[in-house]
Parts: structure tokens; C-alpha cells; sequence
């Protein structure tokens, strides 16, 4: 891999706002979980909107998602815990109401989703998968 | 003073009217009630839905079920309908030509050309060979991309790529050369490897215009008049789309074919005439005024006409125990539609809108079993049932209480399964006529139309507006208002269209948007009920010059619908007559006619006996 799994190319390029000003959905992970951040990564990268990756020092995939939409300057959050669930949040929504939930299996998807509730398309579903 | 019930059995709903009734013959509406018929109109299933209205309306009037003199009822006849759709033509795709699926988020721009090549094979490709490279599922867009790279470095010219999963701009976005990539193609396997092709992606808000065009296929593949005149289809399929793949292989094509769907025989009181269902609804319908009055008709066994005709036959036989080819098919109602189909041999799961005919049918006896339903009603109810009236007669009468209305005045009756109308001239005289095709072919068409594959839903569209759910707390009406919420809207309506029925909000799961859906759902209803509105009141009015009938009354539940009758207000406002939904009795709006024209004309044959018995 020659590149940081974290970092989505739509909001790396381009010039204007930088940091934290920079419009992007916001992903709060424990650290560590790097293949759901990657997929993560990949589906909002595949639906053209930027985002950016924080470390989160504790709390529910819920709790992170919210606090992630708080600091999103698009009102959208993505929130990962330790336990490999992962939520999208939006700022607008109350704190216990998360627009989706999933787990790091569907992440690809919730990636999707999350760019989803910013551009304003309906979401995707998740991909059917058996033996569970 | 005596207290009747009027009670009407509709082929969906059952409605009644308690009312007094002086020895004079003045009428005092006490109560109307409404509910579900109970099993087929006109038989002995419908008991329990008449004593469940007749119990409402008297529990409404707050009186007594054992003061209840008589219960009038309807001749209630059975109708039966049947809907049959043919599919007229089909589109083909052989040998894999085309890719036109129009996925979300395809990669890249432009036009790349070259020879398809399995990923896996890309490392074996010579410099200066200009490649498609086609990637299959459970290749990662990481790998893809450096495998397009490495191969690109190397001096492959690697053109454009055609791939499984949806990745097209992951892989773009990691290529030192941006190539047009065309993602989610479900069956990538089945492209067709070492063939010339061609990949196109527009920008955003864009179109395709090489491969979307005859001249630019032949231009990419330096293809003959004649080898053009073949690829024009495939052309003419990709207009409109985003991204696209043409693969040349030595017989690939796509075509348009005609399904024969088989013929429909017509048989008037004068004249009998057969009529391909692929001639289209118009032709149908040509056929049909040729040989009107239809005296009876037949599909041709195996197609879904014929199998619809014959099981709309053999239910009325069961019904009414006539032998079977005694039930004559009544009317039948043709319409042009369309349905999306999944085009045979499409490698992305494409759809295509093939035409198709609809058609309605329906018969109609005069046989019902009355007297045995009249005999358990009596049993169910331990009072006196009266059956009396002609349907047409009774709610004729009960429009008549609609205020500002006076002969001569026609109804429209627009059911679910038949459109019924009737006229009553100054003379007395009425001429009634039940046609083919009402509520239920309109949800029919919009199903279909709109590929929902769910008659409840289509029902919803028929029934409520749209609106399209632009935020967790706001819609958008399809007028163009909007309504907030204070509870965020769930997840599965985000960003969808949704139907704001009476059981709350349901999203509509497809790719239309509101103005599409709300074409559609408008186009059906006119296409049967203005169609059906003209018909009828051409077949009933005096000479059939509807310019002489005075008053139009429309009717049924379908005269509830929110667009309905403004369709048929401005269908038949050329003919300078006053039309409008009813009000019976002031109060009831398109509601309880039959059952209100029972009552009155049980009170008018009381006043008459009365007035006898003085003189």
C-alpha cells in the first residue's frame, strides 16, 4: 500500500479552507481499526465527498458519531468503537438517534451512506451476505 | 312514522341510510354508515357486511335495531373484472454488445478505445497495445489501480476499464492517468475478452455523445455503411445515459422484437372482428365501436388475454352457477403502457421501457342470487328485507339530492373493477351502461409503469400525494410546499420520494422522481377514467350528443379522489354541461346515493298508497 489508509484524495487536493475549516464529514475511530477506516474511506472517496480522520479517546459508536457531526462542518459524523460498531450521524439529529448503524463488516456501505446524507441521494443497502 | 334502512351493496364498500319515514311520505335522514362488502356483490357473502353498516347506521341514529321496519337492498348484481397486460416487445442484447446501465458514480472522463483484457492478463500486454481493461469481482481498487499503473509504465496504453464493484472513481482516483472507468457491472465476467470496445463517461450533468451516436460508433470502430446501419440500435439504447461500453463482436446486436401476443376476437350483435394485441390500444378500441354492441369476446388460449378472459369466465359461472360459456364478457377497455423490463442479455442488470397493452374486462348478470341473500339477510337480521330498484334508478334518485342538480341528469359511477353511468331524462325514461376498466387498472398501470412490483404501494400512489423528503425534518410537496416535522423522518425515506398516505409516510423505492411518478399516476387516471367518462356518457346520453345532458353527478369512491374529478370537470366542460361530485342529501358528498334513492323511493310508493287508500 503506498499510501495512508486514512487519508480520502477528494479532500487532500484543491485549494481554499485547510485543517479543520475544510468542509468534510468527520470520522471518529479508536485507534487501531485501520481496515474500517479504510473502507470507510473508500466509500465516501467513491462518492466524491471529503473527509477527514480523528482519534477518539473513548466512548459508544453513537456518542462518537454525534460528537464527530458536532465537528463536521457538513453535519455529518461517522463514529467506530472498540467493539467494531460503527454509526453516521448528523448534526441536526438528536444525540440518541443515529441516521444509520452497522458494523465494521458493512463500513464500505456506512461510507457510502455517510457521503450519502451530505450530498442528499437516497442510501445504498447494505450487500447481502449469509453465513452470519 | 316508521324507521327503514337503505343499504346499497357496491362491489367494494356496502353503504346505508337510516331514515324516518310519515305516513305522508316525508323522509327525516337519520344516519348513514359505511363499510367493506363482504365477499362478491350479490351473493350470500355479503351478509355480514350489510348487518355490520346496517348495525353503524342505527347505532348513529342512536336507535334500536327491533324498531327498524324494513331494510331495503339493492338489485345488487354481480360484477366481475379481470385485467390482463401483454408485452409487445422486447429488447436483446447478443453477444454482450452494450453496457448501459448508468451507475451512480462512474470514473474518469472521456473516451478510451481498445482491446477488452482480463485484469489478471494485463502484465502480458505488449507496449503500444491500446487495452479495456476488465475487472472482475473481489479485485480490489487498490490492486487495479497499480496493476493499471505498472501496465501503464510499461507503455501498455491502457484505455479504460470496465469493472465489478463500485470503485470506479477509487480506481481513477489513484491512476497517474485518469482513464473513463464504468463501474457496477454485475455480470463483468461475461464480457467478451479480446474484442475491440469502447468506454465513454461524460462529465457530471453531462451525457455521452460518441457512443450514443451512430456515426461516433462507426467512427471508433471505422465501421461500413452497411455494419453502421446494424450498430444505429445499440446507439440509439445509449442516449441519455452517463457512461456507457460498446464491445464490437463479430454478430453483436441489440434489437427491438416484437412479441406477437395474440388476437382478441370481438363479437358484436352484427358483427364479429379480430384484433392482434399488438396493433396497440387504439386499434382495440377502433375494432371494438366497429362491431358495438359487444355481444361477447375471446382471447387466444395460452396468451394472458385469453387466460384473464376465461378465468373472469369461470369465476362468474361459479358464481351464479350459469354454465360456463352462457357468462358473455361485456366491455373490455384497451390501453397503451409501458413496463420496464430487463433487457435479455444485458450484463448490468439494464432495463428497458417496452410497450405493452392493458386490458380490462368484465361481465356482468342479471342472474344474482337476490332472493337467497334476501331470504339470510332476514334470518341475520330479524326484520323485513325489501328488495327493490334497479341500481341505476336508485342512485339516479339519490343524485337528484344533490343540491342544484335537476333532470336531465347523468351519473358516473367510477368504481375499482367497472365505470358505471346512467342518464334520466325529463320523461322518466333511464339509460344506464357499465364499462370496463375503472380504479383497479389504474393501480395496475402505475405498478407496472413504474416497475414497483407491489400493488399496495401503487394503490397509495393512486390514492395520496408525493412528496420528497429533503431532510431528516422537511418535505417537499409535489406542489412545491413544504412541511416540517418535529420527530426526524427515518432513515429509509431519506432523500426518496414517499407517498403521505393515511397510514403515515411510505417511501418509494426507485429512481423516479416526483414529477416522473406524479406523470404517470396522472397519465393512468385519465387514460381510463376520462376514456371511461367519454364512453360511457356517449353510450347513455339522448343520440348520443352529451351536449343534452343538463347535470352530471360523479360518483363512488372515485369521486373522492383528489385529481379525479377535476379531470373529468375539464374532460367535459367543451360539452357546456354542469358537472360535478356529488352531495347527497346536502351532506354526504359522492357517498350513499343508492342507498338514499332506495329510501325515497320506498317513501314516494308509500305516499302513493297512502293517497290511494284516502281516495
Amino acid at each position: 500500500m503506498d499510501r495512508e489508509p486514512h487519508s480520502g484524495r477528494a479532500a487532500e487536493s484543491g485549494p481554499g479552507p485547510t485543517g479543520r475549516n475544510r468542509p468534510a464529514v468527520v470520522v471518529l475511530c479508536r485507534p487501531g481499526n485501520l481496515h474500517c477506516l479504510r473502507e470507510l474511506g473508500a466509500g465516501m472517496e467513491e462518492e466524491g465527498v471529503p473527509f477527514r480522520t480523528e482519534d477518539a479517546t473513548g466512548g459508544s459508536a453513537v456518542e462518537l458519531a454525534f460528537a464527530a457531526a458536532q465537528a463536521s462542518n457538513l453535519d455529518v459524523g461517522v463514529g467506530v468503537d472498540d467493539a467494531g460498531s460503527v454509526c453516521v450521524h448528523h448534526a441536526k439529529l438528536p444525540p440518541d438517534m443515529p441516521a444509520l448503524a452497522g458494523r465494521a463488516a458493512d463500513a464500505r456501505t456506512l461510507g457510502h451512506n455517510a457521503a450519502r446524507l451530505v450530498v442528499g441521494i437516497p442510501f445504498k443497502d447494505a450487500p447481502v451476505r449469509t453465513g452470519q | 312514522m316508521s324507521l327503514v334502512v337503505g343499504v346499497d351493496i357496491g362491489n367494494s364498500t356496502t353503504e346505508a341510510c337510516a331514515a324516518e319515514i310519515g305516513e305522508d311520505g316525508q323522509v327525516t335522514y337519520l344516519s348513514a354508515a359505511l363499510g367493506r362488502t363482504s365477499g362478491v356483490k350479490g351473493t350470500t357473502a355479503n351478509v355480514p357486511g350489510v348487518v355490520e353498516v346496517v348495525r353503524g347506521a342505527l347505532a348513529a341514529a342512536g336507535r334500536d335495531p327491533a324498531d327498524v321496519q324494513a331494510v331495503l337492498v339493492n338489485e345488487a348484481t354481480p360484477v366481475i373484472s379481470g385485467l390482463a397486460m401483454e408485452t409487445i416487445t422486447e429488447t436483446i442484447i447478443t453477444e454482450s454488445t452494450m453496457i448501459g446501465h448508468n451507475p451512480d458514480t462512474p470514473g474518469g472522463v472521456g473516451l478510451g478505445v481498445g482491446t477488452t483484457v482480463a485484469f489478471a492478463e494485463l502484465p502480458g500486454c505488449a507496449p503500444d497495445d491500446a487495452v479495456i481493461c476488465v475487472a472482475g469481482a473481489g479485485t480490489d481498487f487498490e490492486d487495479v489501480a497499480a496493476g493499471i499503473n505498472a501496465a501503464t509504465a510499461r507503455g501498455v496504453r491502457v484505455a479504460g476499464a470496465v469493472v465489478r464493484a463500485d470503485d470506479a472513481n477509487l480506481i481513477v482516483n489513484r491512476l497517474r492517468e485518469p482513464i473513463p472507468v464504468v463501474d457496477e457491472v454485475t455480470l463483468v465476467d461475461r464480457v467478451p475478452l479480446g474484442m475491440p470496445a469502447a468506454v465513454e463517461v461524460a462529465e457530471q450533468g453531462r451525457t455521452i455523445r460518441t457512443l450514443s451516436n451512430s456515426y461516433g460508433i462507426a467512427t471508433v470502430f471505422g465501421l461500413d455503411p452497411d455494419q453502421t446501419r446494424l450498430i444505429a440500435p445499440v446507439a440509439r439504447a445509449l442516449v441519455g445515459n452517463r457512461s456507457a461500453v460498446v464491445v464490437r463482436t463479430p454478430a453483436g446486436d441489440i434489437t427491438d422484437r416484437r412479441i406477437a401476443a395474440g388476437g382478441l376476437t370481438l363479437i358484436g350483435e352484427r358483427a364479429k372482428r379480430s384484433v392482434d394485441m399488438d396493433a396497440g390500444a387504439e386499434e382495440i378500441m377502433e375494432t371494438l365501436r366497429r362491431v358495438q354492441p359487444l355481444v361477447d369476446a375471446d382471447g387466444e388460449p395460452g396468451t394472458h388475454v385469453g387466460g384473464m378472459l376465461a378465468r373472469v369466465r369461470d369465476t362468474m359461472a361459479d358464481l351464479t352457477a350459469m354454465p360456463r360459456d352462457a357468462v358473455r364478457i361485456q366491455d373490455v377497455l384497451a390501453v397503451d403502457t409501458f413496463v420496464p423490463q430487463r433487457v435479455t442479455g444485458g450484463l448490468a442488470g439494464e432495463f428497458a421501457l417496452e410497450n405493452a397493452v392493458a386490458l380490462a374486462a368484465m361481465v356482468r348478470t342479471s342472474k344474482g342470487p337476490m332472493e337467497l341473500l334476501a331470504a339470510r339477510l332476514r334470518e341475520a337480521l330479524g326484520t323485513e328485507v325489501l328488495i327493490g330498484g334497479v341500481e341505476a334508478d336508485m342512485a339516479l334518485l339519490g343524485a337528484l339530492t344533490t343540491p342544484g342538480t335537476a333532470k336531465p341528469v347523468a351519473i358516473l359511477d367510477l368504481g375499482g373493477g367497472s365505470t358505471d353511468a346512467a342518464v334520466a331524462m325529463e320523461d322518466a325514461e333511464v339509460r344506464s351502461v357499465h364499462l370496463a376498466g375503472a380504479g383497479d387498472l389504474v393501480t395496475s398501470l402505475i405498478d407496472s409503469e413504474l416497475g414497483l412490483e407491489s400493488r399496495e404501494l401503487a394503490e397509495e400512489i393512486k390514492k395520496f400525494p408525493l412528496a420528497k423528503a429533503e431532510s431528516f425534518f422537511h418535505i417537499r410537496m409535489e406542489d412545491g410546499t413544504v412541511r416540517f416535522f418535529d420527530e426526524p423522518l427515518p432513515a429509509e425515506a431519506f432523500a426518496r420520494v414517499v407517498v403521505l398516505a393515511d397510514a403515515g409516510m411510505q417511501p418509494i423505492r426507485t429512481r423516479h422522481g416526483v414529477e416522473k411518478i406524479r406523470q404517470v399516476r396522472r397519465s393512468a387516471k385519465r387514460r381510463v377514467f376520462v376514456t371511461n367518462a367519454l364512453r360511457a356518457l356517449e353510450q347513455v346520453a339522448p343520440a348520443g350528443d352529451i351536449r343534452r345532458i343538463g347535470f352530471l353527478v360523479v360518483l363512488g369512491g372515485a369521486a373522492l379522489d383528489f385529481e379525479i374529478p377535476d379531470m373529468i370537470a375539464e374532460a367535459v366542460s367543451e360539452f357546456g354541461i354542469v358537472s360535478g361530485t356529488g352531495n347527497v342529501r346536502g351532506c354526504e358528498g359522492p357517498r350513499n346515493a343508492v342507498a338514499t334513492g332506495l329510501v325515497a323511493r320506498h317513501a314516494s310508493a308509500r305516499a302513493t298508497c297512502a293517497a290511494v287508500r284516502c281516495g
